[in-house]
């Protein structure tokens, strides 16, 4: 298997490196149509490119599923016992293999790519020859300096090392795959972007065929940072979600450049402007998932998820300042071509609102790259690592997240070009009422309803963001609400249907616009969630036989703890029985975990989830003294967060939706004599 | 060893004739013109037509800011069609005399 995985790899390489640089004779050439044929050889080992790399992938699964522990790779990341679903995993479970499925991905949307050239055989050509160069890179990087085929040195070993404890978990069968189509999925918008710019494409045809390509994107990186803040929470044990680590940090910032791109790309479709804007955050989007990977394989900066230090982080260096060289090379060369067709009219109006939700998303990723970077700058300049924690990201975070949820709710209200004062009068005064009315509800209703009622916001400020979550989430939700209302009446009085209907029509007719309003609403779900960690509690102590531990309205007592054994794990349990108002709820097993093969120790919490708060039950093993030590949190409106993933989910797919032709059509008066019909309502 | 080899031999036959056996013509696509570029800006402000249509319908936008967008957006496609129209006339004797 070793040696036909390293023969695809070697094949895939060399395609990829005819499919660049035939591909770009065949553009340099494009006067002589002897050389469309040789552009066409150029898509086609595009194509096979993707063949060559799934054969190298697997090849390494079907090796990890053979115990074929000659392999390096194997050997270090599999072992006899590991159930199958985790063998599979093997795959992207360290720096060779994820690399490996990084360029199998990366291959995998060439392949789409290529095969829909038909749409825009140029355009298409470009962005093949752009791709072509980035799978040169990876490929490159992959058989010479992180080969996953590599054989162990010195005699062969019965059993492998083992999986690492923290990635046996089902999330993490799917999270990072998710992750990487995130990441690796924004090559294909930047190669249209690049393929754009240099052939001064005219119009914005290229953003309508990478549109789907972007959302779907979107869609998968937004998929991955969820699942990883739930596999962190629900495996980690320190009872939260997100960290700030400079991992966590790799995967938001491309996701925060890619919204704003998602948000602002609106303007170049609708109205012709912020060319030179869109162009710049599409490739800030690719280059900030590059750094990413920069981030987390060269160990550059520590962080409790990153791969090992190697030297490959040298390569994602040059090839961050190669690809920055080329685009600005090409931006300076042909920006002529991006002048925008209209200026901002209004400073109320839908492109304004645009723009300020692009700034403040571009603020938070600055926030986000400073304090990432940080211990790296500190250390160059002063000579210490100087690491920065949740509360130097939160102070700028929040606001930013609060005046973003404003924007989220005032944005689709707003007209474009300019919006009048009567405008925003008629829109906006009964979803602030609604708000306002539940902010208060929240404020004055007594705290024994549940964690979040009663905060007065002037006992500490985490209370007042709280409560300006609520009051703004309550605000998106009301002028979503009014959205759908409005447009399903409309249709419902045209078609005599009933409202749900109508609604359901409203949808099917404009899916991105309605698809949008759900991600929207999924936003607020998850801010919502977001917002209950300022009423967090915990406690620790050691509990034997009986004893009684103190949290929240609960009352934990310690029935006993257990012991299991399997092939792959020991696992030593504690029982510990829960009881709210004297009356018991439930029994919670928090867990040890011992991996055989590596060696290590993992915790396993038990979660008790509901949907007003979360006990989060972690067993610490047992301390100096020789007891058992317990962990509570009580985490309210966590399952809001992920609720809220699963809306914005929906919400994406729904955007992706090819939407309804519209049945009816007027004529638009005061047109040239030519005019073709505008469908009106 | 042998195996392996010949499977590796076969796959890049496979792979080579595959990207250097072209029968038949190729695809190139239409050019991209300056009035296929109009043509995509007019359905674009078409849409922009259709939404503000839609939310006059729906109440979100007062008669007055109506109008006057509506006027502009007119005036913008006006121009839009006025434009292809000239390509379209002045390119229309050269497929003549084609």
């Amino acid at each position: 298997m070793a040696v036909i995985g390293d023969f695809a790899l070697l094949l895939a390489l060399a395609l990829s490196v005819y499919s660049f640089a035939a591909g770009l004779l065949a553009l340099l050439s494009a006067e002589d149509s002897g050389w469309a044929r040789v552009g066409e050889t150029a898509r086609r080992a595009g194509i096979v490119v993707f063949g060559a790399v799934l054969l190298a992938a697997i090849a390494l699964v079907a090796s990890a599923f053979r115990d074929d522990f000659s392999i390096a790779y194997i050997f270090h990341h599999s072992n006899r016992d590991l159930p199958g679903p985790y063998k599979f995993a093997v795959l992207w479970s360290g720096q060779e293999g994820s690399l490996l499925f990084w360029a199998l991905l990366l291959s995998g949307y060439g392949f789409v790519l290529r095969l829909r050239y038909k749409t825009d055989p140029r355009l298409f050509a470009y962005a093949s020859v752009i791709l072509a160069a980035v799978q040169v890179f990876f490929l490159s990087l992959v058989y010479f300096a992180a080969n996953p085929f590599g054989l162990i040195e010195g005699p062969l070993r019965a059993d492998g090392s083992g999986l690492n404890p923290l990635l046996q978990y089902p999330e993490m069968v799917i999270h990072p795959p998710m992750l990487y189509l995130g990441y690796v999925g924004f090559t294909i918008p930047f190669a249209f972007a690049l393929g754009a710019l240099i052939m001064k494409y005219p119009g914005e045809k290229w953003i309508h065929i990478t549109r789907r390509w972007t959302m779907v994107t979107w869609g998968f990186l937004t998929c991955g940072i969820f699942l990883g803040s739930h596999w962190a929470y629900s495996v980690l044990g320190w009872g939260g979600y997100w960290g700030w680590d400079p991992v966590e940090n790799a995967s938001l910032m491309p996701w925060l450049v890619g919204t704003a791109f998602l948000h602002s790309v609106m303007m170049q479709e609708k109205r012709g402007m912020l060319k030179v804007w869109n162009m710049w955050l599409v490739f800030a989007t690719f280059w900030l998932a590059i750094l990413g990977t920069f981030l987390t394989r060269s160990g550059i900066i520590s962080s409790v998820h990153a791969f090992a230090q190697s030297s490959i982080g040298t390569w994602f260096a040059w090839f961050l300042a190669v690809s920055f060289a080329v685009f600005v090379f090409f931006f300076v060369k042909n920006k002529s071509g991006l002048r925008s067709e209209h200026k901002l009219e209004a400073l109320v109006s839908r492109e304004s609102s645009f723009l300020f939700n692009n700034l403040l998303f571009l603020l938070l990723t600055l926030d986000v790259l400073w304090g990432t970077w940080f211990p790296k700058i500190s250390e160059l300049v002063q000579g210490n690592k100087v690491t920065v924690g949740a509360p130097f990201y939160n102070r700028v975070a929040i606001p930013v997240a609060l005046l973003l949820l404003l924007l989220t709710a005032v944005g689709p209200l707003l007209a474009w070009r300019k919006t009048s004062f009567e405008s925003v009068k008629r829109n906006f005064l009964w979803p602030t009422i609604g708000a306002l009315v539940v902010a208060l509800f929240v404020m004055f209703t007594p705290a024994g309803w549940g964690s979040i009622f009663g905060l007065k916001p002037w006992h500490d400020i985490s209370y007042f963001y709280s409560l300006m979550t609520i009051f703004l989430s309550a605000l998106v939700t009301f002028t979503v609400a009014s959205e759908f209302y409005r447009g399903g009446r409309v249709i419902s009085e045209k078609t005599g249907q009933g409202m749900f209907a109508s609604m359901v029509q409203l949808t099917h007719r404009n899916t991105r616009r309605y698809g949008g309003y759900i991600v929207h609403f999924g936003v607020v779900l998850a801010m919502i969630g977001f917002s209950g960690a300022a009423l967090n509690q915990e406690k620790e102590m050691e509990m034997g036989y009986g004893d009684h531990m103190q949290i929240s309205n609960y009352d934990l007592v310690c029935r006993s703890y257990t012991q299991d054994d399997n092939p792959n794990q020991a696992s030593e349990w504690a029982l510990i029985d829960v009881y709210q108002g004297g009356q018991k709820i439930g029994t919670m097993t928090p867990q040890r975990l011992f991996y055989k093969a590596s060696q290590q120790a993992s915790t396993k919490p038990d979660i008790r989830q509901t949907f007003k708060e979360d006990l989060y039950l972690v067993y610490e093993g047992q301390n100096d003294k020789g007891q058992p030590v317990i962990k509570a949190h009580v985490n309210p409106m966590v399952i809001w967060i992920w609720i809220g993933a699963w809306v914005i989910v929906l919400g994406t797919g729904l955007a992706l939706v090819e939407p309804a032709p519209v049945p009816v059509t007027v004529r638009v008066p005061r047109m040239v004599e030519r005019a073709a019909p505008v469908a009106g309502d | 060893m042998i195996l392996e080899l010949t499977c590796a031999l076969l796959i890049t036959a496979a792979a080579l004739l595959y990207v250097f056996y072209l029968p038949g013509r190729l695809y190139l696509g239409p050019e991209k013109t300056r009035a296929s570029y109009l043509r995509e800006r007019k359905d674009a402000v078409y849409e922009n037509l259709r939404d503000l249509n839609f939310e006059y319908k729906a109440g979100k936008v007062p008669d007055a800011d109506y109008h006057s967008l509506k006027s502009s957006l007119e005036d913008e496609a006006a121009a839009l069609l006025a434009e292809i129209a000239r390509l379209e006339d002045a390119a229309a004797p050269r497929k003549t005399r084609a």
